[in-house]
């Protein structure tokens, strides 16, 4: 009897074959062994095992695995490629994690509306390759791009080099088709045509982190590939140069297509990894721009941008040559986190974010950072945006430093929100930034946010126990007031 | 509880053209004014119509009178304008064109280009989501918007976003005011990311008789294949561009904002690549700049509609594929001639939204609303009426069938505003 047969091979817990039923009895992992690697993210700091992870092949499957968990009260939240940064697919509370590395196709692509529908396990990368021979792209482009999920990529509303004048993951999605977490499947903007009258969940659900629903369909804009593109490299002996040099670019009235930076620290760590390019190591800092367009129009902002680039004392800059320096250059960029890993034995990114204008100041802070801490923090950020990314290198080997590491990734957040800034820029606060948000916003802002999240995860039991602090006493006090007056 | 001035008489209490008027006016001149009127009218279970350039009381809404109209109108100006930054705070009274004028100065812009700058204030547009021609290019009020200051129904000042340009802190919920028609809290205050105005810009006409009208299509589609980069695609019906240029031919709007060598290499490719049928004009800078002026007052509002003796005026807003404008602005010619309205319409072949102006009597507005709503939606596309006058709205449904997931938007706006008591009806199934 083949039900029989089934049940023997999946022992153990009841849900286990319940699941198993749903999405196929390959399409489960549960015993202790295949379930380690689902432990964390690219948040390796704090792990947590799941209880299973599943993996449907179709958004039946998917509504029915979370129907399942629903009506069971199991936790289970969704997963991508597992490189978020703040441990948003980390399951707290022993969830079903319900991968989408399945459901990774590319469904159609609309040249003459200009869009493209996936999958949500498919691959960032994968659909600017997809559509590159006929000059189009995707824009946002998340240094992970080559594994990272378009799933993830809207749950986390990721950013990229590109986004400072292309716009993040939110401004490219046109329609979504999401599980929500009973189970039910919902279709906003299913056709990609803008504006659709209601309250725009599409921009709701962007950047949500996976604690509104889970993602099975994305309608994407993809744009045509510029004409022209000319990429700069400048290198300034005095980082505070290299920061007068990026608003001056950006206050020339030129909106660069990318606008990089990295410090000193950073720089040992590219030139020491796998795409050195030859940077000088004595310098403070260098910066990466790209302008792109019309191109008649590109000689014009880079003689521009030298001429900045001159004023502020640069010591050497050069445009690209060719296609394949630029591409040297980027790559040197795009690695830049994962080339830390030669410098130090491990790193902790952080990901703040600044009003352009005060880079100098808030640089410093840093560097004081560092020094406190006893703590090398490199630089790697997309400085025309004031996103900054401190890398903080540690080694958990150590006693107590890693726990330093985090303290001084926070005492960063705190010098950004200081400023007037944000504490995350495209990472995310997951788990990770979960108590930094009150650096940001009052208890009455958390819990109006907490209050949207109700509407759509009434049980919280989707990915529970991320991005907001549970609510301190205070707010619990003025709650009962405010009942107490109610009635 | 501050002492505010409450007004019986006043124009738009008395003009009931429109609804969303109500028994009294406040104008308010604070963020503590608005929370104050909102909370004392919240606690008394009163209703609270928003208000403030006037412009939009045609837009939605089934209720013709609350107890309260709250303006803010009055509540305006620049809080902050950090030029290094590019952004910009303001408050939701200032008017586009005051905004504007004022960052020009700084050689800086918001890159909305929506209707009436000179009455429609930024709060309108930003909880009527108002967009123009150019958002082809520079997106719409869900990608400027950076920050708020919202005023809840309770009085609760709520803050989302910021006051950077890339921020993901929380649940972007700035994204639930935008389009939310006010059904949601009170914007306080708005901050933008702003734009470099650009170093030249041009609009060239391209106009072709009605039979040729499909090689503008097979011309768009190559325009986005090709690497030119224009800020509009707008396709204008010879209704409207009668009005506006006096050609009575279907017109291509081709706007081109860039550095001045790159604008004219664009015009020379259109020269070169354009259907042969079309005539080609091109407006340099300032004429170009005169042009969109007009082309922002060509809309019907309820500051300037005087119809009267059974005249109607109404505006549709149609979403469809972008491709698919082509085919809603013949259909609409189609209705035109056969209802004999007149209609003028407008819509972006790269951005999907098209606007039809309609002049006719009760009868005739009525038919071609429900035809070319009946067209749109079975193409799975909507249809809105951004301006109608009030006894018609109920039976023309403002908002179009709605969305399945309707239980969604009544569950945020039950957790936002449990009593109904601001805007209520004002929005989509009468939230
Ligand atoms: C080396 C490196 C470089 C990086 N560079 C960048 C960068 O430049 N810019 C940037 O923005 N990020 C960057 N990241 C972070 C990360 O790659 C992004 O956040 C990415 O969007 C995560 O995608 P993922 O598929 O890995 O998602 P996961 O890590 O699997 O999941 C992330 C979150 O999304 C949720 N989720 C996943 N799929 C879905 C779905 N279908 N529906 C609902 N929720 C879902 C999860 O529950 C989780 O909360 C980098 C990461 C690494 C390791």
């Amino acid at each position: 009897m083949l039900f029989a047969k089934k049940k023997k091979k999946i022992d153990g817990d009841k849900h286990y074959v319940s699941l198993a039923n749903i999405v196929g009895e390959t399409a489960i992992l549960y015993k202790k062994e295949d379930l380690v690697s689902y432990d964390c993210d690219g948040f390796t700091i704090h792990k947590s095992m799941p209880k299973a992870v599943v993996f449907p092949k179709s958004t039946e499957e998917v509504a029915a695995a979370v129907k399942y968990c629903a009506e069971n009260k199991i936790p289970f939240l969704a997963r991508g490629a597992g490189t978020g940064l703040s441990g948003g697919a980390i399951p707290l509370n022993g969830e079903v994690i319900i991968s989408l590395a399945k459901m990774k196709q590319l469904l159609s692509v609309d040249f003459e509306n200009r869009q493209a529908v996936v999958q949500p396990g498919f691959v960032n990368l994968k659909l600017t390759n997809s559509i590159a021979n006929k000059g189009y792209y995707y824009a946002p482009d998340p240094s992970s791009q080559y594994v990272c999920t378009i799933g993830g990529n809207v749950a986390e509303n990721a950013g990229g080099a590109h986004c400072l004048k292309y716009g993040v993951t939110t401004n490219h999605i046109l329609g979504l088709e999401v599980v929500l977490s009973n189970g039910e499947i919902i279709e906003i903007s299913e056709n990609g045509i803008p504006d659709a009258p209601g309250y725009d969940l599409l921009g709701l659900l962007t950047g949500s982190e996976g604690t509104l629903g889970i993602v099975t369909k994305i309608t994407v804009r993809i744009l045509k590939n510029p004409e022209g593109k000319q990429t700069v490299l400048a290198y300034f002996d005095k980082a505070e140069d290299g920061s007068h040099a990026v608003s001056d670019i950006i206050s020339a009235g030129i909106v660069p297509a990318a606008l990089e930076m990295m410090d000193k620290t950073a720089i040992e760590g590219v030139e020491a990894g796998t795409y050195p390019v030859g940077h000088p190591r004595d310098i403070e800092a260098l910066l990466l721009i790209e302008v792109d367009g019309v191109a008649a129009g590109i000689d014009e902002q880079i003689e521009e941008i030298l001429k900045v680039c001159k004023q502020r004392n640069v010591r050497e800059v050069k445009v690209a040559e060719s296609e394949e320096e630029r591409g040297k250059w980027w790559a040197n960029r795009k690695t830049g986190f994962g080339a830390m890993g030669a410098i130090s034995p491990d790193y902790l990114v952080q990901d703040g974010v600044i009003p352009r204008s005060r880079l100098p100041k808030v640089l410093q802070n840093i560097s004081e950072i560092s020094k406190e801490s006893g703590l090398r923090i490199a630089n790697i950020f997309h400085a025309g945006d004031g996103n900054l990314h401190p890398l903080i290198l540690f080694d958990s080997r150590i006693p107590g430093e890693t726990e330093k590491a985090v303290k001084a990734g926070t005492a960063c957040l705190k010098a950004c929100a200081d400023v007037g800034g944000s504490i995350t820029g495209e990472h995310g606060v997951g788990i990770e930034k979960i108590e930094e948000m009150r650096f940001i916003f009052t208890d009455e802002e958390l819990e109006a946010q907490t209050k949207i999240r109700e509407v759509f995860n009434p049980e919280n039991l989707l990915n529970k126990g991320k991005l907001f602090p549970t609510p301190s006493r205070c707010m619990d006090v003025k709650k009962v007031i405010k009942e107490a007056a109610a009635n | 509880m501050l002492e505010l001035k409450e007004v019986m008489d006043n124009k738009i209490l008395a003009d009931k053209r429109f609804g969303n008027t109500g028994l009294s006016l406040i104008s308010v001149k604070s963020e503590e004014e608005i929370a104050d009127v909102l909370r004392s009218a919240n606690e008394k279970g009163k209703t609270v119509s928003i208000v403030s350039g006037g412009t939009k009381r045609g837009y939605g809404g089934l209720k013709e009178e609350y107890d309260v109209v709250l303006s803010l109108a009055e509540y305006r100006g620049i809080v902050e304008h950090t030029v290094g930054d590019m952004t910009v705070t303001v408050r939701p009274g200032t008017t586009i064109a005051e905004l504007q004028n004022f960052l020009r100065k700084h050689d800086q812009m918001v890159s909305l280009d929506p209707s009436w700058p000179e009455q429609a204030t930024i709060g309108g547009v930003i909880a009527a989501n108002e967009s123009g021609p150019k958002r082809l290019k520079y997106g719409s009020a869900r990608d400027l918007v950076i920050g708020l200051r919202v005023v809840y129904p309770d009085g609760s000042v709520i803050r989302t976003g910021g006051k950077v340009v890339k921020n993901v802190a929380g649940y972007d919920m700035n994204k639930l005011f935008i389009g939310a028609m006010g059904t949601l809290g009170a914007i306080s205050e708005i901050t933008l990311k702003l734009r470099p105005v650009p170093k030249d810009e041009s609009l060239v006409l391209l106009s072709v008789k009605e039979e040729h009208v499909d090689e503008l299509k097979t011309f768009a589609i190559k325009v986005q294949d090709s690497m030119v980069e224009p800020v509009t695609l707008e396709l204008v019906n010879p209704t409207l561009s009668k009005q506006l240029w006096d050609r009575e031919a279907y017109t291509l709007l081709m706007g081109f904002e860039d550095v001045p060598n790159a604008v004219q290499y664009q015009e020379e490719w259109v020269r070169a690549q354009k259907p042969k049928e079309a005539v080609m004009d091109v407006l340099p800078a300032n004429e170009a700049m005169d042009f969109w002026n007009r082309f922002a007052n060509i809309a019907p509002n309820s500051l300037t509609d005087n119809s009267e003796n059974g005249e109607v005026k109404a505006n549709l807003k149609i979403g469809s594929k972008n491709m698919q404008v082509m085919d809603v602005l013949k259909e609409a010619d189609r209705f035109q001639r056969q209802y004999g309205v007149t209609l003028a319409a407008h819509g972006g072949l790269g951005h999907g939204l098209t606007n039809a102006y309609l002049t006719g009597s009760e009868d005739q507005i009525k038919a071609v609303v429900r035809e070319l709503r009946d067209f749109v939606e079975s193409k799975q596309g909507y249809a809105v009426l951004k301006h109608l006058p009030f006894y018609l709205r109920e039976e023309l449904n403002v908002w179009g069938k709605g969305q399945s997931y309707h239980f969604l938007f009544e569950g945020i706006k039950r957790k936002v505003d449990p009593n109904n008591s601001l805007n209520h009806q004002r929005f989509v199934g009468g939230i």
